[in-house]
Order: C-alpha cells, then structure tokens, then sequence
C-alpha cells in the first residue's frame, strides 16, 4: 500500500491488459469474465488504495452528513490521496474538484452521469469550486470529425451535465477548443506537462505505438493540465498551487497516475482521486457502457416507453429461466444487470436491502425487479430532461465564461 | 536507418487516375546519424508488402508507370533547373516528394549535416549546397526567376537574393503568379529566442524578410516559438517568455512596419486564439510518430512536447491561424523566407496542406551565415566568439573580425601579394557578400583580394566599418523599441489590408 510520502513509480513500461485478461485503457475497456473487470486486481495493478470502512466514517465526520450511496456501496471504490484531502478540508485548507468528460455524442446516457452525480455531492458536501473539462480536442484526435462537429457535441453536452444541478457560482465548464485559446496559462501548464512526460512513459501508459498521431501522443498532457490550479487564474489566482481531486471512473487513471508522477517535480500538488466502478451496458457487465451502441445503454434523452423497451428486452438477467426456478433457486444478483443499475441510482438503504434479499431468494421475480428500476429510471431521466429544457445556450455561456467564482482566494 | 514513409492519399488518389505511381517520400537520416541501410533492400520490403509491381526511382533511376508499364526517365536535374520535363500532369509536385537515397547515394563522409538543431559542413567552402537542394527536393532558384521576380516587384532584386545567397525555393513561382494576378499573399519568419541577443546570422532572414515585405507590400506575421526553447532547453515559461520579447525588440529594431506585421510568442499567442491551436490540433492530427521521426529524427525517449511541436511551427503556414488579420479566409497562401535548416518543418507542412484543403507554404532558403571561424558551421548564440552580436560595440567589432575572422589570405604580405587570397574560405569577404550593397565596389574587392591587390587586413577594415555602421544603426533603432512598442506589435489586431 502506498503512503502519501513513496514515490509512485511510472512504468516505463506497461501492460495495458491484466494477467487475469481485463483490459483497461481511456479508450478501451474489456474483461474476459462475464463477471465483469476484477477490481481487486486492478487496484494492485493501478497501485491505488480501496476506500476502506474507516475512510468512510472519516469524511462523514468531516462533512458532518452520511457519505453518498455511490460511496457507502462501494461505487466510488478505491482513490489515492484522498486522505490528503480530507486533511486539507480538516485543517480549512482549500481543495477543489475537477471532472471531465469526452463529448463524443449529442447525448449522455446513464454511465456518464455517475461521476457528475458524485461530484455535485461532493461539492455540496465541502463546498469547493469545481471545474469541468470537456475534451472536444480529444474526440476530434480520436474520431472522425471535424473540429466543428466536436465544439457542437461539447456545447451539448454541457446542458446535460448543468442539467445535473451544478451551481453557477462554484463551477467552471470549458471546452479545450475555446479554453485553450482563452488562457495563456493553461496552454504554459500543458507545455510544463508535455516536458516531463517521455514518449516511453506514454506507451507505457496508453499504449501509444509510432503509427499513432503526435496529437494523440501529446494528448495527455492536456487532460493532465486541469489538475494544476494555475491553470485557472481567475479563479485561484496567479501562481497559485491548491491540490485538487478528482472523481472519475477508473479507466482514466492512467492520465492521473502520469500527472501525479510529473508534478512533484515541478513543485505543484499532486492532484488526488477518487475512482468510481463502470457503469455495466445492458447486456451485462463485461463491457461498459457505450454512447456508440444504442442498445447498451440508455440515454438521457430516451422516452419512458424507450426505457421500458430497453431495460425489459436488453437488461442481462441474472434470474433464472422460468417463474418455477426463480421462485426455487433465486437469482444472482452480482451479474444482474437491473439489479446492479439499482445499487447506482436506487437511495433508499434498507429497501434495497430487501430487494436484494428476495431477488436471490427468488421471492421477487424478474420482471417485478425490472418493473422498479423502469419506473426509478423513468422518474429520474424526466426530471433531468426537465432541467435539461431550462438550460439555453446562454446558460452554457455563462458557465463556460472564465470568471471567478464565489470563492476568494 | 533510412525512413520513409508513402504519402498514401496521393496513391489512393492516384489509383484513380490514370496514372499508377507509387509516391514514396524517403526521409534519409544522414544527417542524424550513420547511414546505414541499403535503400533498396527497403525499398524492396515495401515493394512487396503493397503489392507493387515495378520499382519508380529518382536521380539516376527511373520512374515506371505501373499501369502502362512505360518508362519515364526522369533526372534530379531536369526536375529543378527545367521545371520539371514531365510527359504527366503534375509530375513536378509529385517528384518533389520523390527522393530516393539510393545505391549510389555518398557516403557518411561526404554528407552535410543539416537539420534545425544541428548544421555541420564538411568542408572547408561549408555546406554543398547543390548537393542539399538534391537531398531535399527544391529547386534553384535561377537568374530568370530573379528577374521575373525584378519585374513584378518593379525594383532591383536585394543583394542577398541577386548574389545567391537566398538561393532555393519552393513554389516561388506559384507565388509570383499570384502577384501578377493580384491574388494575395502573406509572408511568415519566425525565430527561436534564445536568451542571448540576436547576432549577425539572425539577421538576414529578417532583413530579406523585410524587403520582401517592401517589395510586394504584403502582411508579414513572425512567431517566436518560446515554447519551443522550454521544451528543448533548460528555461522555465517566464524566461522563456522574457526571451521572446527581448528578441522582439531586436526584430523591430530592423525596421519593420507596425501596420503591416503581427509578432507573436508562442505561449501568448495560443492563449489568445482558439483558431491558432485548432489549426495545431488539426495539423498534429495528420503527423504520425513515425513521420516527425522520419523529418526530424525524434526518438523514444524524448518528451511528447518536443514530438508535438512541429505541428506548432507548421500552423502558421495556414491563413485561419490569424483571423484577426484574414477574417474567415483560408486560400490564403504564404511565402516562408528562412534558412536552410528550417525546410524539414515545411516539408512536412507541405505534404499535410493540400489534405486539409490548404495551399502548401511557398519557401525561399537562405544558405548560412558562416561562423567568424570559418564555413564549416553556422553562427551560435551560445558561442561568444563565433558570432557578432547586435548588442556588440565598435571596438568588439574590430576586435571579433581581427581576431577571429577566419582569413582565405595567404601567411605573409609578400606571399599575399604574390598568390592573392581565395575569396571561398575568407570570413571577411564572405561577410561583405552578405551585407555590402554595392555590386560593383564588392566585384572590385573581390577581384582585388584574389590577385593579392587588396591585403587582408585592408579587408577586414572594409568589413569592420561596413559592421560597425550596420550594427550603430540597429543599436539606435533598438533603444528607440519599448515594451510598449512590442505590446503594440503583439497585439492581434487587423493590419492595415482588408480581407
């Protein structure tokens, strides 16, 4: 386990694919058992520490409120430095939080709001600024489109992500492709990045090969970047060094793993995270959830009958095949789809409890388990869709605009 | 090791047409390290692995149309100096891409090191310049072209161009076209600033710059790639950053004009202009690894800033980087004036422009300025005594051409009157070739030195005054260059056309 004070070491070079036959990279994630990734291993091999029960009831005490379902279930999972944090927040020292997100449809689905679900928690939980990088420059490296197409796809999916609830006063969205033309000192803390990291220590982390394009190989250094306040003057002032943190899935760890490897070395803090489990798809949780595969996931934009087809026809079932061998055997609820999709959107504790209790039991049937998530789910999606409609351009300007925040520094 | 790479929508573009030819663009590394490889065991590797038919070669080899199995001869020569005796459409552009090192390429020994870190001759006359322009692919530029280009500009053409010392080109004519069709254009020069002040070398670029400016009447933008000099150097931001705008006032101090030129730094500039990085994006998108390492010889383990940049340096070639000053044009073409050494980023432009639906940046190179201690190398700010500096006095001046200007005159006074001096090897005449204006009063010296006529030291007295002359009035200007003036150059505004 490693403590705040030992170096953690950069693999000059590294498998992107685990002994045990998961894949795990930003841009591919895949696991060989129908049981999905085996986080255990993973955290031995991304050298990152599980969030463990006394963590939890430490930031409870700190916030002075029970910790989010997303964590107390074990969702957000594993982190490092978190500890760091919790002591800046003890001590009245600042922190602030950064997420992100690559804009590569008009729509999010489901997956995609768990970190920003988690993160507005978080700030309301510590109140600190939060800032929210939309990697449209990313997409247009990656994907087929123009530098246009990947701006329009950021715009919107920034309405879905203040449709979230963020509040004006303590966010920052930006888009690298406006963002990065606005602030000379985003760029300078992209360049400082981009000097410590080695074409070797790319590979390592990515899986860079020499066919690929040297704006992919210098890619990282921007969603590196964010992690520094001084990229944010306006906010935090100039110069400035205040650590921040990071929820994020875990297949973006690798981004992080190089941040925190270059920032000692250039006398800033280095950020810390806070790792959140994938987001099965539908068919089950071997993949995760793709924008660019209708069936597997569903989308913040899908009607209520939509949703209705989709968790009934496609929602990988962990029951049995007739009512019979349900009511006798029970169901298993690790590979259950429906089930799983509770344990990240359902509240309340103790009915859960009870639905996981009787679904293995077989007391409850599949599609009485099905019927609550669709009617959960439906409720949820509407209400986003109806903040969603509130949310104009302008809005997206005023929170795209580099500004300062409610906060002084 | 030899690399090359296909320049593959070309061929795809080509399978289409009538014409089947494989357009294989060899970046030799000779220039980096030792030459190896047999080009046509490479070239046989991949002959094979694309299903390729017949073999089409350049120099002293031939081109053979896939589909109708004819055979062109094609020579190096022929390309550059005619323009191109091509029985096919567009043969020209697409032998510029042709370059093969081949089994009779020289070897090691006589090859001239040049690319943008290091220039190193072989020789003491300095780099072969015929033998480069082979190597790299462009063209002479000829007695004709200068008086083309004395024609439309109305005007005598500038020493450093009439006397060769700006004496290759790519796609000068393309530009002079456009000149005489009214149709605009733009030039772009650039500088690495480095934190000692600029010295005569630096210089050139930017006078021919400046009378080319003249002469066309023409926007001039100038990047001063700070950036650059972090990622290579051992600088933070801020120094690097304080370097570019000293290096900006030297610039101005050659007297160009506030209306009709936009100086920017690298780390200010792309904060300021979504439009610059999105064209950077666009262009590192087009670049592989293999291909910055194949131009410019990068490595595994170098950082992913300096494999990034040339897409930086390139960006500028496109009139979208600045739409302050070209609004929403982009057929906008430019014409880049700079030394020799820079082509590699431009070479790679040019291959990347017509894919992303921009004219390929014209070049006019400059050879270089030899070091006081002979030809052999170019200037290096980094070494005192190789250069003068603009921020020299009168006395470093005399002292620096006395004592370090390498001399092509003979030992003795006696021997010097008998033999005379070889103008080639001499520093001091090859200075006055760069910066004395008179074609006539330069003829006369020369002819003097040669027969032993003139003395060595009496030459270097022409030279010292006609230094110490140039280098005062710089002086002068420079001191008259605040922080104010710079901010004036560097803020992207419109300049004084309309687009």
């Amino acid at each position: 386990m490693a403590s705040n004070g030992q170096a953690e070491k950069v693999a000059e070079v590294e498998e992107n694919v685990g002994d045990n036959g998961d894949t795990v990279t930003p841009w591919d994630v895949q696991s060989k058992s129908d049981k999905g990734i085996d986080y255990d291993k993973l955290i031995e091999r991304f050298g990152c520490q599980r969030i463990s029960d006394d963590l939890i009831q430490r930031i409870e005490k700190v916030i002075g409120q029970p910790v989010h379902p997303l964590l107390k279930r074990g969702i957000f999972f594993s982190h490092r430095d978190l500890e760091f944090i919790l002591a800046q927040k003890e001590a009245g020292k600042p922190f602030y939080l950064y997420t992100g997100r690559g804009p590569s449809s008009e729509s999010m689905h489901l997956g995609h709001l768990i970190p920003f679900v988690f993160t507005k928690w978080l700030q309301d939980a510590f109140d600190v600024p939060l800032v929210i990088q939309l990697t449209d420059d990313e997409k247009f490296l990656w994907k087929n489109l123009t530098i246009k197409e990947t701006m329009k796809l950021a715009k919107e999916n920034a309405k879905d992500i203040i449709a979230c609830g963020f509040d004006l006063n303590k966010t920052f969205i930006f888009s690298n492709f406006r963002y990065i033309g606005q602030s000379p000192e985003f760029y300078q803390n992209i360049q400082l990045v981009a000097k410590n990291v080695t074409f070797n220590q790319a590979k390592g982390c990515f899986g860079f090969t020499e066919s690929d394009s040297i704006g992919k190989i210098h890619f990282p250094s921007i969603e590196a970047a964010p992690s520094f306040s001084s990229s944010f003057p306006f906010i935090f002032g100039e110069d400035s060094n205040i650590p921040c943190l990071i929820p994020c899935a875990i297949d973006q760890d690798p981004f992080f793993r190089m941040t925190r490897d270059v920032a000692p070395r250039v006398g800033l803090h280095k950020p810390a995270l806070i790792h959140s489990v994938f987001f099965p798809a539908l068919q089950g949780a071997q993949s995760k959830m793709s924008a660019s595969d209708e069936t597997s996931a569903i989308f913040l934009t899908d009607t209520p009958e939509q949703i209705r087809t989709k968790i009934t026809k496609y929602a990988f079932s962990g029951g049995q095949s007739t009512a019979e061998a349900q009511r006798e055997k029970g169901a298993n609820c690790e590979i259950d789809v429906t089930y799983q999709y509770l344990r990240f959107f359902y509240d309340d504790d103790e009915k859960l409890q009870e639905i996981k209790k009787d679904y293995t039991s077989g007391k409850l049937l599949t599609g009485e388990l099905k019927k609550i998530l669709i009617e959960h789910l439906q409720k949820m999606v509407a209400d986003i869709q109806e903040r969603r409609k509130k949310v104009t351009d302008e809005t997206v300007d005023e929170f795209m605009k580099p500004r300062p925040l409610s906060y002084k520094y | 090791m030899l690399y090359m790479y296909c320049s593959e929508r070309v061929y795809e573009e080509n399978v289409h047409t009538t014409h089947h030819i494989q357009y294989i663009t060899f970046f030799d590394k000779s220039s980096y390290c030792d030459y190896q490889q047999c080009a046509s065991l490479k070239l046989k590797c991949y002959i094979s692995s694309h299903g390729i038919s017949r073999v089409g070669r350049l120099g002293k080899y031939t081109l053979q149309n896939i589909k109708s199995k004819e055979i062109i001869n094609m020579t190096n020569t022929e390309t550059a100096q005619n323009g191109g005796a091509s029985a096919l459409p567009g043969m020209e552009e697409q032998l510029e891409n042709m370059r093969v090192s081949g089994d009779g390429a020289p070897s090691e020994e006589d090859e001239d090191i040049v690319n943008p870190w290091t220039v190193c001759g072989k020789s003491d006359a300095g780099i072969d310049y015929d033998k480069l322009i082979k190597r790299f692919g462009c063209e002479k530029i000829t007695p004709e072209l200068v008086e083309r280009l004395e024609r439309i500009t109305g005007k005598p053409a500038h020493p450093l161009l009439k006397r060769g010392i700006f004496f290759s080109h790519r796609d000068l004519k393309f530009i002079l076209d456009r000149k005489e069709a009214g149709k605009p254009f733009y030039l772009y020069t650039g500088r690495g600033p480095s934190s000692h002040a600029m010295h005569l070398g630096h210089l050139v670029p930017f006078m021919f710059t400046k009378w080319l400016q003249e002469a066309f009447d023409v926007p001039l933008v100038i990047q001063l790639t700070d950036d650059e000099k972090f990622l290579w150097k051992n600088l933070t931001v801020e120094e690097a950053q304080k370097c570019a705008v000293e290096n900006a006032k030297d610039i101005i101090a050659c007297g160009f004009d506030k209306e009709k030129t936009f100086i920017f730094a690298d780390f200010s500039y792309i904060g300021q202009c979504p439009a610059f990085y999105q064209n950077i994006a666009l262009i590192s998108r087009s670049i592989t690894f293999n291909q910055a390492k194949g131009c410019f010889g990068f490595g595994d383990s170098d950082c992913i800033g300096k494999i990034h940049f040339p897409s930086i340096e390139a960006a500028p070639c496109f009139a979208t980087s600045f739409p302050h000053i070209f609004k929403k044009r982009k057929d906008i073409p430019c014409l880049i004036p700079c030394a020799i050494d820079q082509d590699p980023y431009f070479r790679m432009t040019r291959d990347v422009s017509p894919k992303l639906g921009f004219h390929k940046p014209a070049l006019m190179h400059s050879s270089f300025f030899p070091a006081l201690q002979g030809a052999k190398t170019k200037m290096s700010a980094s070494d005192e005594n190789s250069a003068i500096f603009l921020t020299d006095t009168a006395n470093q001046i005399k002292k620096k051409i006395n004592k370090y200007a390498f001399s092509g005159g003979q030992t003795t006074v006696e021997e010097h009157r008998a033999l005379g001096g070889n103008c080639d090897v001499d520093i001091s005449y090859q200075y006055l070739r760069f910066f004395y204006e008179d074609d006539e009063k330069l003829a006369q010296i020369k002819e003097d030195y040669t027969s032993g006529k003139l003395l060595t030291g009496e030459l270097k007295a022409i030279l010292i005054a006609e230094l110490q002359k140039l280098v005062a009035e710089i002086q002068l200007r420079r001191a008259t260059v605040t922080d104010g003036v710079v901010e004036e150059f560097m803020t992207p505004r419109a300049l004084k056309y309309n687009f």
